[in-house]
């Protein structure tokens, strides 16, 4: 736990009271020095506190620094905080040291400050599971050899059996194509889709269809969608004017189009980061550059610019921590961090190489322009209290201490200026990406994994550090990480893994044995069953009324709002005309930041005000009004109504067709009878043809098996 | 909280139900009743108990939205008259942020009187003079104070206690802690007049709270809440026939995954069903007298005021009221009285209205403001001059449920400028409201991105000298 001197103990206090010193002695660090810092300073530089972030019970922290600066040497910190008088004095309480004590720091710090090794100490951190660097554990024996598809099933198996559990039977295959369709592409299997998957006998008809899916362009709107929450991607400023931003939905169709290529998660990192410092940067990779144009931005007249533009550099640091590191730097920037090993001035070292930034739009070949970032210089400060007019000292980029260095490698480093050459964005986007690094190929894979079964293997996808939630299945994540990296970051790759795995095709239903021993399904003994995203619900409907427009990328569209909400002098006078093309997928909507369209509001929809690492998935009666009474879910039902009237006359068939379009599988005979006797009670009441199928189909898109993935 | 308006709400439904939709709908009204005590934990809305014995059972939040005048209003100050069009001591000036304006702009005095309302003698300006005859009822805190400069992080420094969107407003944690007393509305509602808020809905935003604890934006004309009205083709008997076949449709569902969220799904679906009904009735105000409707005067902000009592009699948590009349830059001369006139009979109107019915005891009313003014002047032409954001000291007011009746609070310095004594910031008015209601601040936490977070982030002070 904390490092090895304190826990030798009291003896040393008696030791360095009777040693006296002599001019040119050497001192002893264990008898003179540590009895000093274990008596008068680790109460609040130590394990449990680290005040101005300085511990100095570990050797590598007291040669880094606290947040003020150099802890050592003869004009650091220590020295001349021992001899100030004041507020600045140390130890702030009690009598200050002695001029013993003093002596003795002083002459150990002309000694260059020797420390021995073995009471050199650890910090927790470095005992951190996911700080370590990834190594690919072997894949564990396990007795029900049958159910193991694939390594992720043994490493699930393992746990389980010492357990004495084992996992839940396959799904019923309808269960698996609508799970397939809804995981991978956002949209409902068709009957005749359905009806094809139930007739394919071959071995790998699973895996056919697995294969289709991961080809479809659509796939690129449905994961595209899933890095647009964490992008905070919007299309207008936020704050009170929150003007339009005509040219942000270039960025959508970039990472739509960069997830359909499967573009290697190394490269897609890097092109976003620092896409425009590519040597001869294509439109398209200054387009994925405009990843951090996608900040709040307060166009006000009384709005402080350097405020705003300071707020927004923290805003990239904090995204791209979150987004790719798991880390809530954000804790950092006021005083270090009071869990993780970030220091005050690491935030402001990885601030730099954004704060090294200018915003630029620019003109595309084809016409219309684009917003991308270009480097610009400036000396970054630390901001004292997180206070940008309270300079602190000078800091230039860097990384945190505890993560690997940064690798001066890159393929710029031909260039004759090379090693006197400060680091820049690109630098630190291949840095992330260096397989080296603990944290990035960890978090994308618990990411894919929260959406293919509603939960991370680590529960708290923004936080990988000391207080975020343990991982279940530590070993499972670090080889779904190796697993990643060695299919050269392919994200379809790793998918097509975890799909194929027997974990995920069991059964969702809930299992009695499990509901005391392991109610939140850490254990993966069963999928989940979950409502789908707000996005997937409108798609949904659409779908299986007809209406949905699957026509792909461009700009952005509006649907009509309900009635009155715009009234309010709202300046998003973009929303008050519906678009043409209203009925295409969720991803394609207007994102205004200061009004979510309010159908994705009441199903948790991201607001593209901060990355979004976990959708909410509550359960309002807002909700229930939308689906019942939105325009958009009352079109549909009529049109999905005249669908079914369409399909046959019968009315069996016709209850049986919209239980197969909406829920991708064969009615129940209980199902039917409900239905049944809808139509009884519709018709009692005096209601035509027309009328009864619309309160049928307005019944089916509201029941939640609709827009749950089982 | 109002069990007997409960029942007559229910009542009132069931006559309803009598009507047209018949036995079918009170027969699902009697299960659910059933339903939400088996659903336990998976209704986050249930009412929870507090911490301790509340005085508070439901706020009105009236939100005067864009920097009320407390130099003008609410703080007398004999020197700034005196030193009026000097400019300010270089002692004023170290350590305060301007906004707008600067310090070679004028001090200028208060522009209206100030008189000495109720038996408290409380000083107010002569502008409000309906408002100050309820003095003996109120609290004024003098010595509010934070650090957001312009409207929008302001809003939210008061709503959300930081000033950055992304936290979740006062009502949302109320509703976390104490969950919903109305089963027929929703716990916390929001009413808007005239501009929104800068910061707009992160004004009534669950930030990382659940959307459940989010407030519910009511529209003060037509349909309150959006999508309430069923299609207008869809007669009212086929709308029920159709959320019992969901409904019947979601018990199989449920019996089969055992999923405790279709419980919640099917409680979700019969609440949304009540609110049809009871929000008309709620906006319905032939039952209100005519003294009482005229009390309170003919403005949407006056109506908005009479529904947020309603709202609290049917066991609605949290009301936001919002006025946006107050961000005088220039022209505070003409401005200001216009502003006072279109708050200070309704605004006293419900403080008296609440009395009567004896709802002001368990009603916590607060009057709020993002931030105070300069006693300088912003422009130096006097005729047309205003003043600039000022959030180093402002003025806010309390009535009602355990809060000192006829006091004031806190003091400034002689030219408004900075606090003086008893500072009360944000931070601590949060821990006040909350402990008002029961809650100790420290312990009412949230789990986000690895910390335990509060409305109070690691701050606040419940501030124990205006509770009675």
């Amino acid at each position: 736990m904390s490092s090895a001197w304190l826990r030798v103990g009291a003896c040393w206090l008696a030791w360095a009271c009777a040693g006296v010193l002599y001019a040119g002695e050497p001192v002893d660090f264990r008898r003179d020095i540590a009895p000093i810092f274990a008596e008068r300073c680790v109460r609040c530089h130590g394990p449990k506190r680290q005040e101005g972030g300085l511990r100095l019970d570990v050797r590598r922290r007291v040669q880094i620094g606290g947040d003020s600066g150099l802890t050592l040497g003869i004009k650091g910190e220590l020295l001349q905080r021992i001899d100030a008088t004041g507020d600045k004095r140390m130890p702030p309480s009690g009598e200050p040291l002695s001029d013993k004590q003093k002596k003795l720091l002083r002459e150990w710090m002309k000694q260059g400050a020797p420390w021995p090794d073995e009471l050199a100490g650890k910090e927790e951190h470095e005992s951190h599971w996911a700080f370590r660097r990834v190594t690919r554990p072997a894949v564990p024996k396990v007795k029900n050899t049958a159910r193991v598809l694939n390594p992720i099933d043994a490493f699930l198996l393992q746990r389980l059996e010492a357990e004495s559990l084992g996992f839940s039977p396959e799904a019923p295959r309808t269960t698996l194509l609508r799970r397939l369709h809804l995981d991978l592409i956002g949209l409902p299997p068709t009957p005749t889709e359905v009806e094809a998957f139930l007739k394919d006998e071959t071995q790998d008809a699973y895996e056919k269809q697995v294969d289709r899916l991961l080809a479809s362009p659509h796939f690129g709107e449905r994961w595209g969608r899933h890095w647009l929450d964490l992008a905070r991607f919007a299309e207008s400023d936020g704050y009170e004017n929150d003007r339009l931003r005509p040219d942000a939905w270039r960025f959508r169709d970039w990472v739509i189009d960069a997830i359909n290529r499967d573009m290697p998660f190394d490269r897609f990192t890097i092109e976003q980061l620092a896409g425009d410092l590519l040597p001869n940067a294509t439109p398209e990779q200054k387009i994925a550059a405009g990843l951090h144009r996608h900040t709040l931005w307060n166009s006000a007249a009384s709005a402080d610019k350097e405020e705003f533009r300071t707020l927004a550099i923290k805003d990239r640091v904090e995204t791209t921590a979150a987004a790719w590191m798991g880390l809530t730097l954000g804790c950092a920037k006021c005083h270090s961090h009071k869990y993780d090993p970030i220091r005050q001035r690491e935030y402001y070292q990885v601030y730099a190489f954004f704060n090294n930034t200018d915003h630029q739009d620019f003109k595309l070949p084809g016409g219309g322009t684009a917003m991308t970032l270009a480097e610009k210089k400036r000396v970054t400060h630390i901001h004292q209290r997180g206070n940008f007019l309270q300079k602190g000292d000078e800091v230039p980029p860097g990384t945190p201490s505890f993560l690997p260095a940064l690798a001066m490698t890159s393929i710029l480093r031909d260039k004759p200026d090379a090693q006197r050459r400060a680091p820049d964005r690109f630098d630190f986007a291949l840095w992330l990406v260096d397989p080296k690094h603990p944290l990035t190929a960890r978090v994308a894979v618990n990411r894919f994994w929260q959406h293919l079964f509603g939960q991370g293997l680590v529960t708290t996808p923004e936080n990988f550090g000391l207080s975020g939630q343990a991982p279940s299945h530590p070993e499972l994540i670090d080889w779904l990480a190796d697993e990643f990296v060695r299919l050269k970051w392919s994200r379809k790759g790793l998918l097509r893994t975890i799909v194929l795995s027997a974990a995920y095709r069991q059964s969702s239903r809930a299992r009695p044995d499990l509901a005391k021993r392991d109610p939140d399904n850490r254990l993966v003994a069963r999928q989940n069953r979950y409502r789908v995203e707000a996005e997937i619900v409108r798609d949904l409907a659409l779908s299986v009324s007809g209406l949905l427009d699957l026509k792909m990328g461009g700009p952005s569209i509006v649907p009509p709002f309900p009635d009155g909400l715009l009234a309010q002098r709202f300046q998003a006078e973009a929303l008050k005309l519906p678009t043409k093309e209203h009925r295409r997928r969720g991803v394609y909507i207007h994102v205004q930041r200061t009004l979510t369209y309010p159908m994705l509001a009441a199903f948790d929809g991201a607001d593209g005000n901060q990355p979004c690492l976990r959708r909410d998935r509550s359960t309002t009666p807002m909700q229930a009004l939308t689906l019942l009474n939105d325009p958009v879910f009352v079109e549909a039902a009529k049109a999905l109504a005249v669908r079914i009237q369409k399909a046959t006359p019968d009315q069996d068939g016709r209850l049986r067709f919209g239980i197969q379009l909406c829920l991708g599988r064969a009615a129940t005979a209980r199902e039917l009878a409900v239905l049944s006797d809808l139509v009884a009670a519709q018709r009692k009441l005096g209601a035509k043809d027309d009328a009864v199928w619309t309160g049928v189909a307005r019944t089916l898109i509201n029941i939640d098996a609709f827009i749950t993935r089982e | 909280m109002q069990p007997d308006i409960g029942l007559l709400t229910r009542r009132r439904f069931l006559t309803s139900a009598a009507s047209g939709l018949g036995a079918v709908a009170l027969a699902s009204m009697l299960r659910d009743d059933g339903l939400l005590a088996q659903s336990g934990d998976s209704d986050p809305l249930r009412p929870r108990p507090p911490h301790f014995e509340a005085k508070a059972k439901a706020c009105i939040f009236i939100f005067l939205i864009g920097g009320i005048s407390q130099v003008d209003l609410f703080d007398r100050k004999p020197l700034l008259q005196r030193l009026h069009g000097e400019r300010i001591p270089e002692s004023y000036r170290r350590g305060v942020r301007l906004g707008q304006t600067n310090y070679n702009a004028p001090l200028m005095g208060a522009r209206f009187g100030f008189r000495r309302y109720g038996r408290c003698g409380m000083e107010m300006s002569e502008l409000l003079p309906y408002f100050g005859s309820c003095a003996d009822d109120l609290t004024l805190i003098r010595s509010m104070h934070h650090e957001a400069f312009d409207h929008a992080p302001g809003e939210l420094e008061l709503c959300t206690g930081k000033d950055i969107p992304g936290r979740p407003t006062m009502g949302s944690w109320l509703i976390y802690g104490l969950g919903s007393e109305s089963r027929n509305l929703p716990g916390y509602v929001v009413l808007l007049n005239g501009r929104s808020p800068k910061a707009r809905s992160y004004v009534w935003g669950s930030g990382y709270l659940p959307a459940t604890y989010q407030g519910v934006l009511f529209r003060n004309q037509g349909s309150p809440i959006l999508n309430l009205q069923t299609p207008s083709e869809m007669a009212p008997g086929l709308h029920r026939a159709q959320l019992d076949a969901i409904r019947s449709l979601n018990e199989l569902h449920h019996e089969e995954t055992g999923d405790p969220r279709v419980a919640a799904q099917i409680a979700a679906y019969e609440l949304a069903y009540r609110m049809q009904t009871a929000a008309p009735e709620l906006l319905d105000l032939s039952g209100e007298t005519r003294a009482t409707i005229e009390s309170y005067g003919a403005s949407d902000f006056a109506r908005s005021l009479l529904l947020a009592r309603r709202l609290v009699e049917r066991g609605v948590r949290f009301v936001t009221v919002t006025h946006h009349e107050w961000d005088h830059h220039d022209g505070i001369a003409a401005g200001l009285p216009d502003a006072c006139r279109q708050i200070d009979r309704p605004i006293a109107a419900l403080l008296q209205d609440l009395k009567r019915r004896g709802l002001l005891e368990s009603t916590l009313v607060v009057g709020g403001t993002e931030f105070g003014r300069t006693a300088i002047t912003q422009g130096n032409n006097f005729a047309n001059a205003g003043r600039d954001h000022h959030p180093h000291a402002f003025t806010i007011w309390l009535a009602g449920a355990g809060v000192k009746r006829g006091f004031t609070l806190g003091e400034t310095d002689e030219l408004c400028w900075r606090v003086a004594e008893d500072p009360v910031h944000t931070h601590d008015f949060h821990a006040t409201l909350l402990h008002l209601f029961g809650l100790d601040h420290r312990r009412l936490t949230f789990r986000h991105q690895g910390l335990d977070m509060r409305l109070t982030d690691v701050a606040g002070t419940v501030v124990n000298k205006i509770l009675e």
